[in-house]
């Protein structure tokens, strides 16, 4: 039986590699000790392997075809993706990754109702790209990389995504090993990624989200942050949110928020968050 | 529901991108026979002039995905280290002169206040 041993979730924003300086000081330090936090928090919960929950930007699958979920199940992952390794700034990564998981995952989860779509060389922007960096940058944790789709109509909803995510967890204590399972959501906060508000950051709305974790009553976040408000705060880009959601799903109680920073500079609301206590 | 719900799935365009940003050899058409790769990917004369105007408002009236909008500017203007930052912002605060105007604002605000 796997454990999960450690939650967590961080903004992906591209700024945060690709133009960090744009930024102020401020929001870099933030941004920079919050980051160095999740990952001591990591490595003290000494995972064997890191779920990363984040979503395709229309890269892995063409908008005809595209899945709710899909299971990158590569023994090796490998990115930045060309096109999007300048756009980063970063140098090209390899991270070992877990297939016994992975496949686990997809073919547990049909048995079980779950479909989930997989790729055995699953491209990486920023989704992958960003945590990676700051969360795994030696490569010591092997990853099963696990997007969704959150911009192309129809949009799942919280309480689907919340579904999942208790599905997940099931899927992965299930799993006949005894590794060792760290979970990370990665997106959000509030942002439109191509829209008419491209460059606005919602910081009302980023606030009363995070209260909302850190209040960790997952009712109350299920029944007050529907579909519609997390496109009102910006279409087709804060409901990456739904990662976190689908991670809030392995916790119990309240978040630690590390930091929030309105960074417009970025092009997205941007934060930190740690889970103290797994869902038993 | 929000600007997403715009965009038409079954766009040429949409798949035309799709493509372009995944194969170094189109992307390199893309700058040298825009024409001729709108024409084998079927897009439509208002499509393809919007592309070309690079006019995110009517790319986005027309059904082109939105997170693809900036795709297309970057496939102009080249993306190392964020370079189309202000081509692009250019492009916006043309077709959204208003929205685009309330977030430079609220980044001036917060750049004051810290």
């Amino acid at each position: 039986m796997a454990e999960i041993v450690a939650a967590m979730a961080m903004t992906h924003s591209p700024g945060l590699t690709g133009w960090f300086t744009r930024a102020s000081q401020d929001y870099q330090q933030q941004a920079l000790q919050a980051t160095a936090e999740m990952r001591r928090r990591l490595v003290a919960a000494r995972p064997d392997v890191v779920v990363m929950f984040s979503n395709d930007h229309l890269l892995n699958w063409p908008i005809n075809n595209v899945p709710e979920y899909t299971v990158g199940i590569a023994d090796e992952h490998v990115g930045p993706a060309d096109w999007f390794d300048e756009w980063l700034a970063m140098e090209q990564y390899r991270v070992p990754g877990h297939s016994a998981i992975a496949r686990w995952l997809v073919n547990e989860g049909a048995r079980r109702g779950l479909a989930l779509a997989y790729l055995r060389e699953m491209q990486y922007d920023d989704g992958i790209s960003v945590p990676t960096h700051y969360l795994n940058p030696d490569a010591q944790f092997k990853l099963v990389p696990v997007t969704m789709n959150c911009t192309v109509p129809p949009i799942p909803t919280p309480e689907r995504a919340y579904h999942v995510g208790t599905l997940m967890r099931e899927l992965l204590r299930a799993y006949p090993g005894n590794e060792r399972v760290a979970v990370v959501a990665t997106g959000g906060l509030s942002h439109e990624p191509g829209g008419p508000r491209y460059f606005w950051v919602d910081e009302e709305f980023d606030r009363w989200f995070l209260d909302l974790l850190k209040r960790g009553d997952h009712a109350a976040l299920l029944r007050e942050c529907t579909l519609e408000r997390l496109e009102e705060a910006g279409s087709g880009g804060t409901a990456e949110l739904l990662a976190w959601v689908l991670v809030l799903a392995f916790t119990r109680g309240p978040a630690d928020v590390l930091a929030y920073m309105p960074a417009v500079a970025w092009r997205s609301g941007t934060g930190m968050v740690v889970w103290n206590e797994m869902a038993r | 529901m929000g600007n997403v719900e715009r965009c038409d799935k079954t766009l040429p365009s949409n798949e035309m991108i799709y493509r372009v940003r995944r194969d170094p050899a189109l992307r390199a058409r893309f700058l040298t026979d825009l024409e001729g790769l709108a024409r084998d990917f079927g897009l439509s004369r208002a499509e393809y002039e919007a592309v070309r105007d690079k006019d995110p408002r009517r790319m986005m009236d027309l059904g082109i995905h939105q997170y693809y909008v900036p795709q297309i500017l970057r496939l102009f203007f080249g993306a190392a280290h964020n370079s189309n930052a202000s081509a692009a912002l250019e492009c916006y605060q043309r077709a959204f002169p208003e929205e685009t105007a309330k977030a430079m604002a609220l980044q001036a605000r917060l750049e004051r206040g810290r």
